[in-house]
């Protein structure tokens, strides 16, 4: 049986956002398979509760909510699993290399290879990592990414700071493993 | 303001949250501060590296073929 018109519009308009669902379904789930399975879930899921989605709203939002959920329901369990990141104070990367001298700070960022940004990204927990996959890859709004995350927008803004720490971190890790940077005197990761 | 709350407000002005009136302080501020200018520039690059790292994973044509046969 041929499908509706309205429905077919609705697919096709929703299949606009592919590439986001894809990105971040890839970012959670950190398998090509796992990530297409979770996205045509999510699609076939939309498309049956088309009906409890509000003409203009962000579609965008709203489809990479379904996913997410899908996600947690499926590959992580129960939402406790995650791990939440501390407050680990400063930035670590700016911080140490303002200490060694290296001006611009921002220049050493350009010689961190692609594959290691995408690396340090897939190692935040997923609460954190499903934040900056929406803010910093996506430009979502913190509002819109609050109403995908069904989280208020304080929530949105603390998780997102902490990745970012965390995010430093790890880079500076990288970086002194490289010898982009020299790196702690005592070889210790700073705190 | 001073550099405690130019660090506070540093995510939200990277990431075009805060108003007008925010804006304008911010800037003014950044603009006598070299320290917080240096901090602001490493965190808008660092957020730029991470869009350009990972939004360069598209859909597999094959699979966007197959969800559309699926959807409509």
């Amino acid at each position: 049986m041929a499908e509706s018109p309205a429905r077919t519009a609705f697919a096709e308009e929703a299949l606009t956002h592919l590439d986001t669902l894809y990105r971040g379904a890839l970012r959670l789930t950190r398998d090509p398979d796992q990530a297409q399975d979770l996205v045509q879930e999510a699609y076939l899921r939309a498309l049956r509760y088309q009906h409890s989605y509000q003409t203009g709203t962000n579609m965008k939002a709203w489809l990479f909510a379904i996913m997410r959920n899908l996600f947690w329901d499926r590959f992580k369990g129960t939402r406790k699993e995650d791990v939440s990141l501390d407050d680990v104070g400063d930035f670590v990367l700016f911080e140490k290399l303002r200490d060694e001298g290296a001006r611009p700070e921002a220049d050493v960022l350009d010689r961190i290879a692609a594959s290691e940004v995408v690396s340090a990204v897939e190692k935040l927990p997923p609460l954190h990592r499903e934040v900056v996959l929406l803010v910093d890859v996506e430009g979502f709004s913190y509002k819109d990414a609050a109403q995908a995350l069904g989280v208020p927008i304080g929530t949105v803004m603390s998780r997102l700071h902490r990745a970012r720490q965390q995010l430093q971190r790890s880079l500076y890790e990288y970086a002194v493993e490289s010898g982009i940077v020299r790196g702690s005197t005592n070889g210790a990761t700073p705190q | 303001m001073n550099c405690p709350d130019c660090k506070d407000k540093l995510d939200r002005f990277v990431d075009r949250e805060l108003n007008n009136t925010e804006v304008l302080e911010l800037q003014l501020h950044l603009e006598g501060c070299p320290e917080c200018s240096d901090q602001y520039e490493f965190q808008a690059h660092l957020k730029r590296l991470v869009k350009h790292s990972c939004d360069c994973d598209a859909a597999p044509a094959a699979f966007r073929e197959k969800l559309r046969q699926i959807l409509t």
